[in-house]
């Protein structure tokens, strides 16, 4: 039933994303000749579009912010437990030091969220629009499973390093 | 088939414009530089390189009758570049802008020329004769953003204008000593310089791609909400129609008759507009049929994978793979297209005209086969 739900959230997502990655060149208005992301500047409020907020549940949700010539998504990762979280939080900072592998990635999470991506005209420009989007959506099935295939080798892990410290005293 | 030709000139073009007799084409290669081509046997070759801009060229326009070729480019410059002998030799403009130059256009006579400009105003441009060069007279105070186009009326004093503030514009350019007092037509150069003629406020979201059929009594804009707008009677009682369609906003249109229209943007496809006999516009179909491919999403993958993925195919060129997951792209541009031009003999209307797109195609276009729209 979970992955019915996860499908219907990531379509979502998918549609959202093919309706909001519509970029274009666009100057600076108040700066001379500067071309800056606008959404990350947010100097002038008519370049930007209404923010969309797709939930999933309290603890995953996914935030799509676009002007007119970027698009920021943000996510929240699902973090049942302390583990989770602190496994979620390693992993995504490692991932957000190697932003410039990505490309696409930010350098840091917008606040509230786990991890940021900041698509503009030039990655629009160079690489195909559905293969941005699959990438996304791709990443947000992955990340779940990777973090729960982290928190099972941790606890076998635990468990071992436990049963041979334990051991001792038999 | 209505595509005539597809050529890969680039691998991005911003903008593109065609010589009087459409040997020579002329765009920009999303770089600094203009690359004209000449069709040479059947092939495309490399003629002149124009380089004196220093950021991306956004505009280009050539005049048919002067042979000049006028650019625009976030620089916040313009040239007008003559051809004297075999060299492009480019005149600057003195626009005065403090911001990127966006759009720019001849007018119909070729004595002016209109730029639109991220510094939110519009430069009219004439050239003067006792200094030898071109200079520009503003319209400002009137856009609340960036001029995204222009369009000249075929009558050389009316320009409409488009901006990301949402609204449409019609001014009067007349300017003294360059426009002739014309008797007959005492409606249009009785108006001063920059006067405002029209505020069209129909979007609720950023406006793009403004043109006037050939008569000039109509006026087509799109808005980034997925709308067409079309102003009948532009004046003080326009009469204005809104077409919604389903698919991504367009960034330019071109009048191919009175009554047809031809949308480009977002979805690669060129879309048809017609209006009825009793002026009804609306949406006919798109140009090119569409290819749907959805195979079926393969899940399942590590974040490896994903990642050599995103780098082995999200780049142009190695693209059929298995993983192509959904694809709903135009048969003939796989990219936003951002640019249509007529085709033909100057003033003159012709069912064909080209597109060129952000895949750095320019594609060329002949309606004359397709039936069910020549009888539109």
């Amino acid at each position: 039933m979970a992955t019915t739900t996860l499908r219907l959230y990531l379509t979502c997502i998918r549609n959202t994303l093919h309706a909001a990655m519509c970029l274009q060149n666009f100057p600076c208005q108040e700066v001379e000749r500067h071309n800056k992301p606008e959404v990350e500047l947010k100097t002038s409020s008519e370049l930007l579009l209404n923010p969309v907020l797709i939930c999933r549940n309290e603890a995953e949700k996914c935030l799509i912010e676009t002007s007119i010539n970027s698009l920021r998504i943000s996510l929240k990762v699902k973090q049942a437990d302390e583990l989770e979280n602190i496994l979620t939080k390693k992993f995504l900072r490692f991932l957000s030091m190697r932003a410039e592998a990505f490309q696409v990635l930010r350098r840091k999470p917008v606040q509230g969220y786990d991890i940021s991506f900041l698509i503009t005209n030039y990655h629009c420009e160079e690489m195909q629009k559905q293969k941005l989007i699959d990438f996304i959506v791709q990443f947000m099935e992955d990340i779940d499973k990777e973090i729960s295939e982290l928190k099972l080798s941790v606890n076998t892990r635990g468990r071992l390093v436990a049963t041979e410290f334990l051991k001792q005293f038999i | 088939m209505t595509v005539t030709s597809v050529h890969q000139f680039a691998q991005c073009i911003t903008c593109h414009a065609w010589s009087s007799d459409q040997s020579m084409v002329a765009f920009c290669p999303n770089n600094n530089e203009v690359h004209i081509y000449r069709l040479v046997e059947d092939k495309w070759e490399k003629v002149h390189v124009l380089q004196k801009h220093d950021q991306v060229i956004s505009g280009i326009d050539w005049s048919a009758r002067s042979n000049r070729i006028v650019t625009a480019s976030h620089d916040r410059n313009s040239y007008v570049w003559n051809l004297e002998g075999s060299e492009w030799v480019p005149t600057l403009v003195i626009l005065r802008l403090n911001r990127a130059a966006l759009c720019v256009q001849w007018s119909p006579k070729e004595n002016k020329f209109a730029v639109g400009s991220g510094a939110k105003t519009v430069c009219i441009c004439y050239y003067e004769q006792e200094n030898n060069w071109w200079v520009s007279k503003l319209i400002r105070k009137r856009h609340d953003s960036s001029v995204t186009s222009v369009s000249w009326h075929p009558n050389n004093i009316l320009l409409a204008t488009t901006s990301t503030d949402g609204k449409c514009r019609v001014f009067s350019t007349f300017i003294k000593g360059v426009d002739a007092k014309d008797s007959k037509k005492s409606t249009s150069s009785d108006l001063k310089f920059g006067e405002l003629i029209v505020q069209l406020d129909l979007s609720s979201s950023w406006t793009f791609g403004v043109k006037w059929s050939p008569s000039g009594n109509t006026l087509a804009y799109v808005g980034h909400n997925s709308m067409i707008y079309f102003v009948d009677d532009v004046g003080p009682s326009p009469l204005a129609q809104n077409v919604v369609f389903r698919d991504l906003p367009l960034r330019d249109v071109l009048f191919v008759s009175e009554k047809t229209v031809i949308g480009v943007g977002f979805d690669c496809n060129p879309m048809v507009f017609a209006a009825d006999e009793r002026g009804v516009w609306g949406f006919v179909r798109y140009l090119a049929e569409r290819k749907t491919v959805s195979s079926g999403s393969r899940y399942g993958s590590q974040f490896s994978e994903a990642f050599g993925k995103f780098y082995g195919q999200s780049k142009q060129g190695g693209s059929n793979d298995a993983v192509e997951t959904s694809r709903t792209r135009g048969a003939v541009h796989d990219n936003c297209i951002n640019s249509i031009m007529p085709l033909g003999e100057h003033g003159i209307l012709t069912k064909r005209f080209s597109t060129s797109g952000l895949d750095g195609r320019i594609v060329l276009w002949d309606l004359e086969n397709e039936q069910d729209l020549l009888e539109l």
